[in-house]
């Protein structure tokens, strides 16, 4: 605490003054040395042009910082250059070395970045100029926009994807199964019943008689036979295995005595035993 | 014995109903007793909000913080970031112990190095070297360069909007790329931290110069961030304990304007003390389209309803109320690896519930539906439901399809001929049998 109050007398000494910058100049080379453009950097009017450099340029910034109404030079505690990314927000901080005669010059080699300069991406950085001191009024000057080759995209967590939403996943289903157009399965049911218009005409010409279908041995096996398929029908179209083995148990009973009831019947007439 | 368990249970109910907090009602201040008054502002707020606040000097061995391997308060806070170091409980371990037992922290550090301040580390927070404070020239003020208004960010969610610059005056710490923290407050990006008498500027480059993390300055530092456990505890790392001073309480950041510390503090204790941004699921339920009843198993190809209602935590009513506010909530169907991941959107008209409904993958085996919502600040949601997907049954594949056509009348008519020569042959009359008995008479 005791270490701050001669900060608090200074500061509240010496408000007012104010500080600004002699000749403030950047010159932007090649690798090879030749210049590419240099020029005085106004507050006023702010050039409408960034500066670019490229994978291998230099750019130079020259300046004196100067008391402005004593025009002394001045070494400032705080002069930083501060590289502001508006659409990421990534920010870089680089402070500059000023001579106590408040002359500074700062080198920024784009073939050896320094580590303060933030990931970049295409959009332009904006770069200012921090001043700060005790003794006078702190200020802080826009330079000029930078566009910079596009940096690496900064390391992230592993983890960090679960604290986002995650793409979506579809799930790719197995084509539905084809089937042969309606028509063409109607037409080949025709055919597959197509005997029975040769048996039924067949028939006609033979014209079986039937004369005992109604006698009381013969019928109930008959019905039986019936009661099977139809069973069958039941089963493909709704029954179960147990059920039908148990319907079809008790059917079988039945139709094993009215079978032998009826079969011996006509083994009796055949023989002509009547 | 069963109604004494209800009486206790009902209780322990009504315990958490009266708490402020989600979590309970009980703080452990760490401080030391004379400057205890130093802090009345924020604690008399943490009391009229009904918190059981107790008090502790730094070196005291009572009260315990864990006591028989169970924590005895909801909440610590640690005001004592100058004592090198700290009772025997309140090691960095005991700290890590207490977060893993669900304990919120509030830590305020210091410009010196204490056994506290290398925990910060293990949080994925970088501090300057001893010896060097946050300070700032700008803006211009009679104030030392060491105490710093900090505008605090607009619309932060745990932050009450639009509150004016906050005082601080402490260390800042730049924050690793841990997904876990949750930055609150950050600096201002004319600030940076220097020795305490200001140093040299010469020092600064030099400091930048050697790389590493030589330079502590801007606005990527943090000020105030907490940190949110897998297991929801909360931790706040705050750079200075003076922000929660009533001399900073009461400070104009311009005439006439009160500095917004005092709300600042309320928000972040709040956050911290699981009272903002706590969500819970309450339940997840599965059934098919056009049914209600949960299945054990669904068969590929099933469109499913998956539904789930998520409450947030009302400190003003000490209630849960549902909350619908979600819009990147998603869904996961996963076997392994998520086979379907999908939005699950609030339902319109039904607060609280959220749903989606989708056709479960042709693959059979064991599914889980997943949850698992993550947040900067939010609870973490998390929910897992182990279903299966099994193939159709025997009978449940389509019947009657219209290629099978040919082979339904083939077995059919199959049928009727069987039935049709059996009727016959039983009940035809046996001429043949009759002719040749006549050709033998004849």
């Amino acid at each position: 605490m005791f270490s701050l109050f001669p900060l608090l007398l200074l500061a509240i000494g010496t408000q007012g003054s104010v500080l600004t910058l002699q000749s403030p100049r950047f010159k932007v080379t090649s690798s090879t040395g030749t210049q590419l453009r240099t020029e005085p950097i106004s507050f006023t009017q702010k050039s409408s042009t960034p500066v670019t450099l490229s994978q291998t340029d230099i750019l130079k910034l020259t300046f004196q910082v100067v008391d402005k109404e004593t025009g002394d030079g001045v070494q400032p505690h705080q002069t930083f250059l501060r590289f502001y990314d508006g659409k990421t927000g990534e920010e870089g901080i680089q402070p500059v070395r000023v001579t106590s005669g408040g002359k500074a010059k700062f080198e920024l080699n784009m073939a050896k970045p320094p580590l303060s300069l933030p990931p970049t991406s295409d959009t332009p950085l904006h770069v200012s100029l921090i001043v700060g001191t005790s003794t006078h009024s702190p200020m802080i000057l826009s330079l000029f926009d930078l566009v910079v080759p596009a940096s690496h995209p900064p390391p992230y967590h592993p983890d960090e994807a679960s604290f986002h939403p995650l793409p979506e996943i579809h799930h790719t289903f197995r084509p539905e199964q084809k089937l042969p157009l309606r028509p063409i399965s109607a037409i080949f049911s025709l055919v597959v019943i197509a005997p029975w218009f040769i048996l039924l005409g067949l028939w006609s010409q033979v014209a079986p008689r039937v004369p005992y279908l109604l006698s009381p041995s013969i019928i109930p096996f008959i019905t039986t036979l019936g009661a099977f398929e139809g069973l069958l029908v039941w089963y493909w179209v709704d029954l179960k295995l147990g059920e039908v083995l148990l319907y079809g148990g008790a059917l079988g009973v039945i139709t094993i005595f009215a079978g032998k009831q009826a079969l011996s019947k006509i083994g009796d007439r055949r023989i002509g035993r009547k | 014995m069963l109604l004494f368990r209800s009486l206790l249970c009902a209780i322990g109910l009504a315990g958490v109903v009266y708490a402020k907090s989600s979590k309970g009602d009980s703080v452990l201040v760490v401080v030391e007793p004379k400057q205890q008054d130093n802090y009345s502002i924020f604690f008399n707020g943490l009391r009229e909000q009904g918190y059981d606040i107790t008090f502790r000097a730094p070196k005291a061995e009572t009260p315990a913080v864990i006591e028989f391997d169970a924590p005895s308060f909801a909440h610590v806070i640690l005001f004592a970031p100058d004592t090198k170091i700290l009772a025997k409980d309140l090691t960095p371990q005991s700290v890590v112990d207490l977060l893993s037992h669900n304990t919120n922290v509030i830590v305020a550090l210091s410009s010196k190095q204490t056994a506290i301040s290398t925990l910060a580390a293990e949080f994925s927070l970088v501090l300057p070297p001893p010896g060097s404070p946050l300070m700032s020239y700008f803006p211009e003020r009679t104030d030392p360069a060491t105490v710093v208004p900090v505008p605090v960010p607009a619309s932060h969610p745990m932050l009450t909007p639009n509150l004016p610059p906050v005082w601080f005056s402490g260390v800042p710490h730049s924050l690793g790329n841990n997904p876990l923290l949750v930055p609150i407050l950050r600096a201002p990006s004319e600030s940076f931290a220097a020795e305490i008498d200001g140093g040299s500027a010469d020092a600064l480059v030099d400091a930048a110069e050697r790389g590493g993390e030589g330079l502590w300055a801007g606005s990527q530092l943090g000020l105030v961030t907490g940190f949110q456990t897998l297991n929801g505890a909360r931790i706040t790392w705050v750079g200075g304990v003076d922000i929660f001073s009533d001399e900073f309480a009461n400070k104009e950041v311009v005439k006439g304007l009160k500095s917004g510390n005092e709300q600042f503090v309320r928000d972040i204790s709040a956050w911290t003390f699981h009272e903002s941004m706590v969500l819970r699921i309450d339940e997840t339920t599965h059934h098919r389209v056009n049914s209600t009843t949960p299945l054990e198993q669904y068969t590929t190809n099933d469109q499913i309803v998956y539904e789930a209602r998520i409450s947030s935590y009302d400190p003003k009513t000490t209630t849960w109320v549902p909350y619908s506010g979600l819009k990147d909530l998603q869904l996961e169907f996963t076997m392994l690896d998520p086979h379907i991941r999908t939005a699950l959107l609030p339902v319109k008209g039904q607060p609280g519930k959220y749903s989606v409904t989708f056709r479960a993958p042709d693959r059979h085996g064991v599914f889980k539906f997943v949850i698992n919502y993550k947040r900067k600040g939010l609870t973490y949601l998390q929910s897992s439901t182990t279903v299966a997907v099994v193939p159709p049954r025997h009978d449940g594949y389509p019947r009657f399809l219209s290629a099978a056509w040919p082979y339904y009348t083939g077995a059919i008519s199959t049928s009727i001929a069987f039935f049709l020569f059996s009727a016959i042959w039983l009940a035809a009359d046996s001429r043949d049998q009759k002719k040749g008995k006549g050709h033998k008479s004849e």
